[in-house]
């Protein structure tokens, strides 16, 4: 399962639409999550219907917190949408693999659907799960930085306590270059390297978020060529799980 | 009825709920509870309208979870500890069914109610001396889920009633994880990860982290709030909780059963649960409370030199005029 998480403040305001980009994303099988921060005062109109519009073309869900929210918000974030992954592919086979007419789990009556459901807490428990984090490192968002590595550092230790492998991935923009996107963190199991990531980091004016997230899922797609994608494996295996348990 | 109904919605008394699967008819007396994962409310139900607790879920796979965990500990349940149990003659969980509300299909399942006050409503108006026996029975039901392969998880005061004579019910099994999985729900507050004390896998120990935590927030709530937003998230740490545990009168004589559970170092439940039974009854034994040795932590000492400032400046102020 590919995710992208998007922490940003506002408005991208540089290069392609960031809900393009989203949807260029959902395509290539990446759900996006966006969550924005707002400290003091609102995030503005604009922000927020950007913020909406991003994750809904992510397939994906989207909050407005404070800081001292945020640990708790990306954590719940990430693990609903492992949770509906699972349920959106349970859904789609439900006809085959259950000869059900069902559409939905809903649908199903009580005893299936607790066995189902069995099958999807163990897939939510065990399968492949990639998180790429992607900061909006514009001037705003500076002292919001300190929330962000502590949220980072929260993640993996939920991550890690998972029997699936688990990896995160940390980008930010814009870098030196106003379209450029900055890897701050290859892909890791590995708490200990999250870590004053974001200490020597320039913070720049502009927004650029729509071209960061086509970075994103070029690096996914490098990621593929490696031969490591989880999704294309996954697949058969969730069919087989469903069969053994659920006759 | 109203048609706009979401899962939010408060149910009016006298509502019936009839279940699409089974056709068992409820009737709606009033809200026992709500939290994140639904709505809890007594119900009448059957010829003599029993009464019964119906959770209406906000998420269909999160309920159907929650209501696997309940199916598979009613099985673990030997018949002599049905038979010990209050709940004898029936099973916790007592019917699972959807029904149409409004215009929408929600999912829910009845089980026993459970009598009783929340746990910070019972030690306030009780009294602490309540503490020794309330945390005994407490442990005794999360070893019970130990060795049934089950950690809580969620442990904290809205999931815990407790009735006459403090007798404990744990409610709300969403948080329920199977040992050596991940730790599925849980709160900030009484997390283990939260105060860099240890992972979020599920293990016997994280129960009795939070359960330390727990206490302390019962306890000394004021203090423990004010540790948990002064810190920096990475300078959190057990030693701090301790430091509380040592000043504070009522915790102080469990001093070393919660400095084991702060740093995980009970290696099993069954030692756990009878190490503060020991305690309880050595405590409740004594005549003198013992006395409070200051060993305060730093940031604890600018807090009192505040109120002291506070104080005298107070005091000068009230003898001037
Ligand atoms: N069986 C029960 N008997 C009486 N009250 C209950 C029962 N189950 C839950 N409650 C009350 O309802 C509240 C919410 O239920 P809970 O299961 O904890 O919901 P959530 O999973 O959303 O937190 C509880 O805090 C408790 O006060
Ligand atoms: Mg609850």
């Amino acid at each position: 399962m590919k995710q992208i998480l998007l922490i940003t403040d506002g408005c991208s305001n540089v290069g392609v639409s960031p809900i393009v980009a989203a949807a260029n994303a959902r395509e290539e099988g990446i759900t996006v999550n966006v969550v924005g921060v707002v400290d003091q005062g609102a995030i503005g109109e604009l922000g927020a219907a950007e913020i909406a519009q991003i994750a809904r073309a992510g397939g994906g869900m989207d909050r407005i917190v404070q800081s001292h929210q945020l640990s708790h918000t990306i954590q719940m974030m990430t693990r609903k949408t492992v949770v509906q992954t699972i349920q959106h592919a349970v859904n789609r086979e439900l006809r085959q693999i259950l000869h059900s007419d069902a559409n939905s789990i809903e649908d199903l009556p009580p005893e299936q659907r607790s066995q189902v459901v069995q099958v999807m807490d163990e897939l939510t428990e065990t399968s492949e799960l990639k998180v790429a984090l992607l900061i909006d490192a514009s001037a705003s968002m500076k002292p919001k930085l300190q929330a962000v590595e502590e949220a980072i550092r929260d993640l993996m230790l939920s991550l890690q306590a998972r029997e699936g492998k688990s990896e995160i991935a940390v980008f930010h923009f814009p870098g030196r270059a106003s379209d450029e996107t900055v890897m701050d963190l290859d892909w890791t199991q590995d708490l200990s390297n999250v870590r004053s990531m974001f200490q020597r980091m320039q913070m720049r004016g502009a927004t650029p978020t729509g071209p960061a997230i086509f970075k994103v899922i070029e690096f996914y797609q490098y990621d593929k060529m490696k031969g490591s994608d989880p999704a294309l494996r996954n697949r058969p295996e969730t069919d087989g799980m469903l069969g053994d348990y659920v006759v | 009825m109203t048609t706009s109904f979401n899962a939010g919605t408060l149910l009016a008394p006298g509502t019936w709920i009839e279940g699409k699967w089974h056709h068992r008819r409820y009737r709606v007396e009033r809200l026992l509870g709500k939290g994140a994962n639904g709505a809890v409310y007594l119900v009448r139900w059957g010829r003599s309208m029993e009464q019964a607790a119906l959770k209406i879920g906000y998420d269909a796979v999160d309920l159907q979870s929650e209501i696997n965990v309940l199916t598979s500990l009613a099985a673990h349940q030997t018949k002599r500890e049905r038979r010990m149990l209050q709940s004898a003659s029936r099973p916790f969980l007592l019917d699972v069914d959807d029904c149409v509300l409004g215009q929408i299909e929600v999912q829910f399942y009845v089980m026993k109610f459970v009598e009783g006050c929340t746990l910070q409503q019972y030690m306030d108006r009780q009294g602490l001396e309540w503490l020794g026996l309330i945390g005994y029975r407490l442990l005794q039901k999360l070893t019970e889920l130990h060795h049934a392969d089950w950690v809580f998880g969620d442990l904290k005061p809205e999931n815990i009633l407790v009735s006459e004579f403090g007798h404990v019910e744990l409610v709300d099994y969403g948080g329920v994880s199977r040992i050596g999985r991940s730790v599925k729900q849980f709160t900030e507050r009484y997390d283990r990860g939260y105060w860099n004390a240890g992972s979020r896998s599920a293990d016997p120990g994280y129960d009795f982290f939070a359960f330390a935590v727990l206490w302390l927030h019962v306890v000394d709530g004021a203090r423990l709030r004010r540790l948990s937003t002064e810190q920096l998230p990475q300078t959190r740490q057990p030693s701090d909780l301790m430091a509380l545990v040592r000043t504070n009168v009522k915790l102080k004589p469990f001093e070393s059963w919660f400095k084991q559970a702060l740093h995980g170092y009970f290696t099993s439940s069954d030692d756990a649960c009878a190490a503060w039974h020991q305690l309880a009854i050595q405590n409740g034994r004594r005549t003198l409370s013992p006395p409070v040795k200051g060993t305060t932590p730093g940031w604890l000492k600018g807090v009192f030199i505040a109120s002291i400032v506070l104080l005298g400046s107070t005091l000068y102020f009230m003898l001037q005029s």
